[in-house]
This record gives C-alpha cells, structure tokens and sequence, in this order.
C-alpha cells in the first residue's frame, strides 16, 4: 500500500540503530559540526608513500577538515606535511599537485621554507621587522603524519590525538598478512559527484547491493563461500568483509591462474572500511583506496588508487592494470554503476526534496547483505557528533515529553 | 577517393557511428588485430595510466554486455578532427592524429557539457578493400569524469 504524507513521516518500526534521518546528508550545519568532530579528529590518508619516493618530494592534499595540505618527506627520508598556507599573508606556497621542492618559496613575498616546516628566510626581514618578527616566529603548521597499512602517508590534524596505531586497532587484521610487500599506486583518479560522503562509504560498506552489477548478482552470488563472508566491526567505527573459510592452501593448484596477490585466495576478496571515509579493498590482483573528501553536505570529491607490488614485472603490473580498469576503472563495469547509485541519492536526498529515512535494517546473523556495516559506521559516528544519527535535532525525545 | 581523404573519412566515420551506439557497425571499421586503449597521464601519481585496453573480441563482449549494466544514458557525442596523416604507402599503413571533444547531453532539458578533451591516435591499415582502423589510443586530457560512462569514447 502506498503511503500518505504522515505515514510517509512515521518513524520506522525498526530499532533506533537501524534507521537514520535523511538529514545528516543534507543539513549544511551538521557537515560544519562533522568537520570540526570527525575529519578533524580522526586518522586520514593523505597520499601513499611511493608518490614521494625521494628526498624533498611533495604531495599536496586537500584535507577534508578544511586545510590545504603540503605532505613532504625531508633530507632525513622521514614524511612531515604541513599547512599549504603561507604565515605571511596567506597565500599558497604550493601549487602543483606533486612536486621535488628543497626550499619552498612562496611566489608572493619570497619567504621560504625547509622541508622540516621551518622559516628559512624572509626578504628584506631585518629592513622591516628590525627585532620584532624573524624566522623564528614564521615556522609551518606541521600537522601529525604516520605512515603504515600499505604504506599509505596517514595524517591527523588534532595534535592531541591517539597515535594511528591506536585509532586502527585490530581492524587492519584480515589485510595484515596481505599488505607487508612494499605496494605502488599505479592508478589515480578523482571523481565529484553531488552526494553525501557517508553515503559512498555506505556502499562500500554492504554488499546488498551487488543487486546493481550485473555480474556479481549473476555470478558473484552463487559462488561458494558468497554467502559466508561476515562483517566484523571494530573500536572508532571500522568494519572490515571477507571470509575467513577460504584459505589460500585449498587453491595451491590454482596459482598459475594470474599474478594473484600474496596469500590471497584466487576468488578472494577482502574489504576493510576505515572510518570516516577510506575503504581497502583487494580483490584477484589489485587493492583499491578509496578517500572520500566532503567538499559540502551533497558534494563529495572521492580519490581513487589502485596499488600493485612494488616488485612487479612490467608483465604482472598490466595484468593488475587490466584487472583494476575492467572493474573499477573510470570506464569499468562497476565503478560506474556505483557511482550512479550515489548520485542518485544525492539527487532524492538533497535539500528540501521530503525525504525522510534511510532504513539499515537487515539482519543476516552479519553475513554478506546484513546492514551491520552501516550501523556500525552510525554507532560512531552518532558518538563523536554527540547527535543520534536518527534524530539528529533531538526532536524525538521532545516530541515524547 | 584519393587515400588521405578516404582514411579522415574512417576516422570521422568512427565517432558518428559510436555515437549512433552502432557497436558492429563500428566494428566492421576495425581489422581483425585491433587493438583499443583509453590513455591518460596522471600529474598526480607522475604516470601514464591505461584506462581500459582491449582487443577486437573484448571490444565486442564489452559492447554485448552494456545492456545488462545500470548505466548513465545520456547520449554523447563526438567531435573528431582529423589533425595530421601520415601514410606509408610500402607498410600499407597510416598514423593519424586527431583532436577529440565529447559532449554529453541530458535527456531530461537536453543540457550539453563538455565532458572530455583529448586526442585520438590511430593506424590505420591500406589495404585493397579499403582502409580499416588497426590500433586507436584514445589519449584524454581530462581525468575528472564525474559519474562516468560505461561506452568508450
Ligand atoms: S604571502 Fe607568502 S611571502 Fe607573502
Ligand atoms: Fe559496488
């Protein structure tokens, strides 16, 4: 039966952790409050160590808190990053995306900078500031930076933060063995579309939706062990998917089938979202990175990486490019698909359009389509916003009294 | 036809008839061997990328399977300009060079974008029944697609 405009409002006769309001999706202030209390805080990836393989090379980074970011390693082969913000008066010390800078000068004034975020020099100090102002008082913002899980470059804009070791916790568990080579990115893309970042954090966090690909719901589903696959949620809202049934042994015979990847099961496929917004995802020969970027409540900027060993011959690096593109290229079967499905949110979703829940309400015993991803990524984030995801104003409780 | 109009003709011909989603039409332009790749360099990673590869078969699995993805409908199309042609009349083959714009238009309004620029790089096999297309790179500036599309360019 369809549904008039109160029914249509009517909470869902689901568990208040099975269900959230539509507008932690569109509401301007609640992004603001999700910047200050999430993005802020928590551990995110800036870029992987092989992008800055020598000394005094860069990596800028939008980060999805608010500052631009300078990631840089130094003479010493350790990785700083540091505001992409001049002290002077503002401007952008680097423009370029990736770069091999010694000394950075900012175009404007000429002050400089070492690759350890101190003030090297300013023209014409003395002449202007006599004793008042040097160098001394001009340093970079250096922002936390750790590398580690596939060697991605991990920053943390919160000084007061736990280290990423901490914020990880066990969640990491089921790549750990998978991700102890030396990897190298060897695709990088970008994508803007008008969505919410939790919701293309969401997709890659049920696999209910392997309705969408074609061949995953043809072929995908009736693999054995599809159904097995269980979610595991971890401390600080990470979840990780994949089965802990099939083992690498059982396949010996199958090796020479591709170039594969160590210890991974031909056919298998690991998945680990990282809160808020990063998502590992091996599957055959190539793990993908996803980061979502929020540049607004229905703005999202997603960075896509494929990554293969850094020991690969070139035979084995195009057959994970071939594997990476036919899937999750920007062309491939998938990446499309899912893309579309988060656009269309973000159009239903968007402002002022009436819609009202989204319902997370399956229960699989955590199996493959369980929505115990999801909930699990609300739990969180409803802890660290201080709003529940479903009654984000607090009217609920009002509406009760 | 002299041969150098005849080749810009199979270029041009190639655009019209993809964007007419005339897959073995486009095919039928192809020679057995060919091979089609999408291109970009990444400034950002400081590598070439290869976006999508495929022989003459995986062109036409590709093609076969798009009716069963959910897929962005909105019609493109494609503006070639045929640039440079050079052609080796003892190898029986030309290399062309061509600028490419696709435009993708909304069916809901018919709003036009541009959705991507770059530039095609073709051979072209001569032989007695004509030229056919042998390899294409498909060499794109632009990286940020949006949503993306599942039809090559
Ligand atoms: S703004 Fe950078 S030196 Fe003046
Ligand atoms: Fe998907």
């Amino acid at each position: 039966m369809s549904r008039n405009a109160v029914e249509w409002k009517q909470t869902p006769s689901f568990p208040e952790s099975h269900y959230v309001d539509t507008r932690i999706y569109t509401e301007e202030d609640i992004f603001l409050d999700e910047q200050r209390k999430i993005f802020n805080k928590c551990w995110i990836i800036a870029c992987h160590e092989s992008e800055i393989p020598n000394a005094y090379d860069y990596r800028t980074f939008s980060h999805p808190g608010g500052p631009p970011l300078i990631v840089i390693r130094g003479e010493d082969m350790k990785v700083r990053t540091f505001y992409n913000i001049c002290p002077h008066r503002g401007n952008t010390l680097l423009y370029e995306p990736v770069g091999n800078a010694k000394r950075i000068t900012c175009i404007f004034h000429a002050w400089s900078f070492n690759a350890t975020g101190d003030c090297i020099d300013i023209s014409r100090g003395k002449e202007g500031y006599q004793d008042r102002f040097g160098c001394k008082d001009a340093g970079l913002r250096e922002v936390k930076t750790e590398l580690g899980f596939g060697g991605f470059v991990w920053v943390n804009v919160d000084d007061e933060s736990c280290t990423l070791r901490e914020y990880i916790g066990e969640a990491m568990g089921m790549l750990d063995e998978h991700l102890d080579q030396p990897l190298e990115v060897f695709h990088y893309h970008k994508a803007v579309v008008n969505t919410n970042y939790k919701l293309w954090h969401d997709t890659n966090s049920e696999f209910y939706h392997d309705y969408m690909h074609y061949f995953n719901r043809i072929t995908g589903m009736i693999q054995p062990g599809y159904f097995d696959r269980k979610y595991t949620g971890y401390p600080n809202g990470h979840a990780s998917v994949g089965s802990m049934a099939i083992k690498y042994d059982a396949y010996e015979g199958s090796k020479a089938r591709g170039v594969g990847w160590p210890g991974l099961a031909p056919g298998g496929w690991v998945l680990i979202d990282i809160f808020p917004g990063m998502t590992y995802n091996l599957r055959t020969s190539v793990l993908r990175m996803d980061t979502a970027i929020p540049l607004g409540p229905n703005k999202l900027l997603i960075e896509f990486r494929g990554l293969g060993l850094k020991s690969d011959t070139p035979e084995q690096r195009a057959e994970r490019i071939r594997d990476h593109n036919m899937i999750w290229g920007p062309f491939g079967r998938n990446l499309h698909e899912d893309l579309l499905g988060v656009h269309g949110q973000g159009l239903a979703m968007r402002e002022r359009t009436d819609s009202r829940w989204v319902i997370h309400g399956r229960e699989e015993n955590m199996t493959i389509h369980d929505e115990g991803g999801m909930r699990h990524f609300y739990a969180e984030w409803s802890r660290r916003m201080g709003r529940k995801a479903y009654d984000p104003y607090g009217e609920q409780a009002v509406a009760v009294k | 036809m002299d041969t150098r109009t005849a080749i810009t003709e199979l270029i041009h011909r190639s655009g019209l008839i993809m964007d007419e989603r005339d897959f073995k039409g486009y095919l039928d332009l192809c020679a057995p061997d060919y091979q089609y790749r999408i291109t970009a360099y990444s400034p950002e990673i400081r590598k070439d990328m290869t976006w999508l590869e495929h022989d003459k078969a995986g062109m036409k699995s590709l093609f076969e399977n798009l009716h069963r993805h959910n897929s962005d409908k909105s019609p493109i199309s494609r503006h070639i300009n045929v640039c440079l042609v050079d052609i080796d009349e003892s190898a029986e083959e030309a290399s062309v060079t061509s600028t490419i714009e696709v435009f993708r238009t909304t069916l809901d309004g018919g709003e036009t974008e541009l959705f991507a620029v770059g530039k095609l790089y073709d051979k072209v096999t001569l032989g007695h029944d004509g030229p056919a297309l042998r390899s294409r790179n498909v060499r794109l500036d632009t990286r940020l697609l949006g949503y993306g599309y599942h039809i090559p360019f």
